[in-house]
């Protein structure tokens, strides 16, 4: 057998160990999902809490998926999750750039403040705040909104420090030299700084959309037309008040799980570039 | 249970403290003018708790009916979704922005009747009290305060569903199950020793609805105290105690919750489950092999009462328009608008003389009405067990006291003794 030099000979026992605990974890975090979609499609009159649990459905069905819709308005919830959602990843990544470059890079009067507050922001739990944002929402008008579910979330404070501590990775001298071509700090920020921290913004992307798209307190308290509500709160109307169908309730998460699943696969290249880029990892 | 408690604790310890909040800035004149006396016009806001997704139809022929009533009145119907539901209320309270007629049970209606949220319908509307069963009506009396702060709407109260199967396998007599809570401890400690310990009896460790049951008494008079550590409630958990030794409560029961126990019960792992009328469809569609032994019983009860869970439709004292709402509230919860609302689904109607129908008196043969008729039949003297002032956060306090004394980590008297102490303080503080 032709080797190429350098390569590690595996015994096959040591090989067959590593893949039996490989399988093992993905058994752990793939399984209950797999275990929701089997059963959104498993059809009327089978035991679903059988246990052992069995994975493949006999009389497999979609007709769980046309249920949900049936019961609500899941696109018009979907596509208001959506609209929050974008909006958050744009708000996000802008946001936190622009904030992230300016403590990293710009020199002012209470750089290291504004920065500590930023750190202390993250500590405060959102639950404890959350009745005196909905007060100020309130005087704003902007309950019963989209705006309203967008703005407390619109720049975390963790997406400005990741771009900080990726910005603050870059060597000086790139931009010290762009500096002495004549680059104002607008130019050195969107020509020299911005490309080389790509990684860090799918992160930032990636977080904020993962963000919008599962919270469920705040959109609730803020919300309370159903033609505003967003996917998490329309699909709890999927657990009835009498009496559960468990199917249903798993269609519908696959439905809200599955674009982050697509987003996810779109961004992963970036992803984990990123996640290795700054210092703070999330 | 009609609405399975899910994650309401998160938020609870917020919602009484945040209402309590709010009481100082916003309810100044809610005293001053109580009359729903008046001409029933302008937009009333109702909300309901999930109950949009099954019911659409229902609803919106009521509202229908109303407006054609009342030309002048417009109603505006939103319902939320079941989680998160005493959180949404506190944070509506504290905005100012609660809907005019609100659907609530009376654990989240104690909050707001104590910041002078919720209108005093014994003053203004006592005329209508004749109209349903006395003890649907005093349900939502708060212990503290006067009066009565929401109609009685739609009552439930579930049989106790038994696996024969199960039952049979340990040389129990599937038709004679349990009565009494002795004969249950006795059944359960026999069905562990039988099995190996590998089928229990029962999911759950007791609620307060159980020692309600067993004949504890939960509350002073006054209401201003607890006394679920009195001799009886001792008694009680040192039997469970035993039980949880012994093999006979599921190896979860200190963190079941009323979801994940009907889930042991659809496995088959445990013997008995209390359930409610609606749960027999579910069976029979998520568990068929379940549902080929099932068995029904009354609710194991030392009392000979049942429990009863009520919603109730509370009216907001500061609403802009009180006659129309006190109106439209009294009649969603009309005899004629209740009972058309139980052939809809398996709820049980708070209005006298409605559980005198044939349509719950009458058995034809089929499970669904059986249960249906038992569970009638055991409403007329039916009791709401859980105390009004028991909140969502006294209801963990006193679960993980129960956890504590079962696994054997504290004595049951100087646990409950506790999770008493504890209670009182939050009930001073709440």
């Amino acid at each position: 057998m032709n080797r190429a030099p350098g390569e590690r000979r595996l015994s096959a026992r040591q090989l067959v160990l590593r893949y039996l605990l490989l399988l093992a974890v993905l058994a752990l975090t793939v399984g209950p999902f797999l275990w929701q979609l089997s059963t959104s499609l498993k059809g009327p009159g089978e035991d679903i809490y059988r246990y052992p649990p069995s994975l493949i459905p006999r009389q497999a069905t979609l007709a769980n998926y046309a249920g949900v819709a049936r019961i609500i308005p899941v696109w018009d919830f979907a596509l208001n999750s959506l609209k929050v959602a974008a909006a958050n990843v744009l708000t996000n990544c802008v946001g936190a750039a622009l904030a992230g470059y300016a403590l990293a890079r710009m020199r002012f009067r209470g750089r290291r403040t504004a920065l500590t507050v930023f750190i202390m922001a993250m500590l405060v739990p959102v639950e404890s705040i959350m009745i005196a944002q909905f007060v100020t929402m309130r005087e704003l008008q902007l309950n019963n909104t989209l705006i309203g579910v967008l703005l407390p979330g619109c720049i975390g404070a963790m997406n400005v420090l990741l771009m900080r501590n990726a910005f603050a990775g870059l060597p000086y001298e790139v931009e010290e030299a762009a500096y002495i071509d004549g680059a104002n700090a607008w130019q050195r920020f969107a020509r020299i700084a911005l490309p080389s921290v790509k990684g860090t913004l799918a992160v930032v992307a990636i977080f904020a959309f993962m963000g919008a798209w599962d919270d469920f307190l705040w959109p609730l308290i803020v919300l309370s037309d159903q033609s505003k509500f967003t996917l998490t709160i329309g699909l709890n109307f999927l657990h009835g008040t009498f009496a559960d169908d468990q199917r249903l309730v798993a269609a519908g998460t696959v439905i809200a799980v599955l674009p982050l699943i697509v987003l996810f696969a779109c961004l992963q290249r970036y992803f984990f570039r990123g996640v290795g880029e700054g210092a703070v990892k999330g | 249970m009609p609405i399975p408690c899910r994650a309401a604790v998160v938020g609870a310890s917020l919602v009484t403290s945040l209402i309590a909040l709010t009481a100082c800035g916003a309810s100044g004149n809610s005293g001053g003018s109580d009359s729903a006396s008046g001409k029933v016009e302008g937009q009333v806001t109702f909300q309901t708790w999930n109950l949009k997704a099954n019911f659409k139809g229902y609803f919106e022929g009521l509202i229908a009916d109303f407006e054609r009533k009342y030309p002048d009145a417009r109603v505006k119907w939103i319902d939320q979704p079941a989680e998160g539901y005493p959180e949404k209320l506190s944070a509506d309270a504290a905005g100012g922005t609660l809907p005019d007629v609100v659907n609530v049970s009376p654990d989240l209606a104690y909050p707001l009747a104590k910041a002078g949220l919720a209108l005093d319908l014994e003053r203004a509307a006592g005329k209508y009290r004749g109209e349903y069963l006395d003890g649907a009506w005093r349900s939502n009396a708060m212990p503290g305060l006067p009066g009565v702060y929401a109609f009685p709407w739609y009552l439930n109260t579930g049989p106790m569903f038994y696996n024969k199967r199960l039952f049979r396998q340990a040389g129990l007599d599937p038709e004679k199950p349990p009565k009494t809570y002795d004969q249950l401890f006795e059944a359960a400690a026999s069905m562990a020793k039988k099995s190996g310990r590998r089928t229990a009896m029962l999911a759950s460790t007791p609620a307060i609805e159980d020692f309600g049951r067993y004949g504890v008494r939960l509350m002073n008079a006054a209401g201003t105290a607890f006394t679920f550590n009195e001799p009886k409630g001792v008694e009680l958990l040192r039997h469970y105690k035993d039980l949880y030794a012994a093999g006979a409560l599921d190896s979860q029961a200190l963190t079941a919750k009323a979801e994940s126990s009907g889930r042991k019960f659809q496995q088959q792992a445990v013997a008995m489950n209390p359930g409610s009328a609606l749960d027999l469809q579910t069976f029979k569609k998520e568990a068929p092999s379940l549902y080929r032994s099932i068995g029904i019983t009354d609710t194991v009860s030392n009392t000979g009462k049942a429990n009863m869970y009520v919603q109730g439709l509370m009216v907001n004292a500061q609403s802009r328009v009180k006659p129309a709402a006190v109106a439209f509230a009294h009649f969603v919860t009309e005899r004629k608008n209740q009972m058309a609302f139980a052939r809809k689904v398996a709820i049980f109607p708070s209005t006298g003389g409605s559980l005198d129908d044939p349509y719950f008196t009458r058995e034809d043969g089929t499970d669904a009405t059986r249960v249906r008729v038992a569970a009638a039949r055991s409403l007329k003297t039916a009791v709401n067990y859980t105390p009004v002032p028991l909140s969502d956060q006294m209801k963990t306090v006193l679960r993980n006291a129960v956890a504590k004394a079962v696994q054997g980590k504290e004595p049951p008297k100087a646990a409950l003794d506790g999770a008493v102490a504890e209670c009182n303080r939050l009930l001073k503080t709440g």
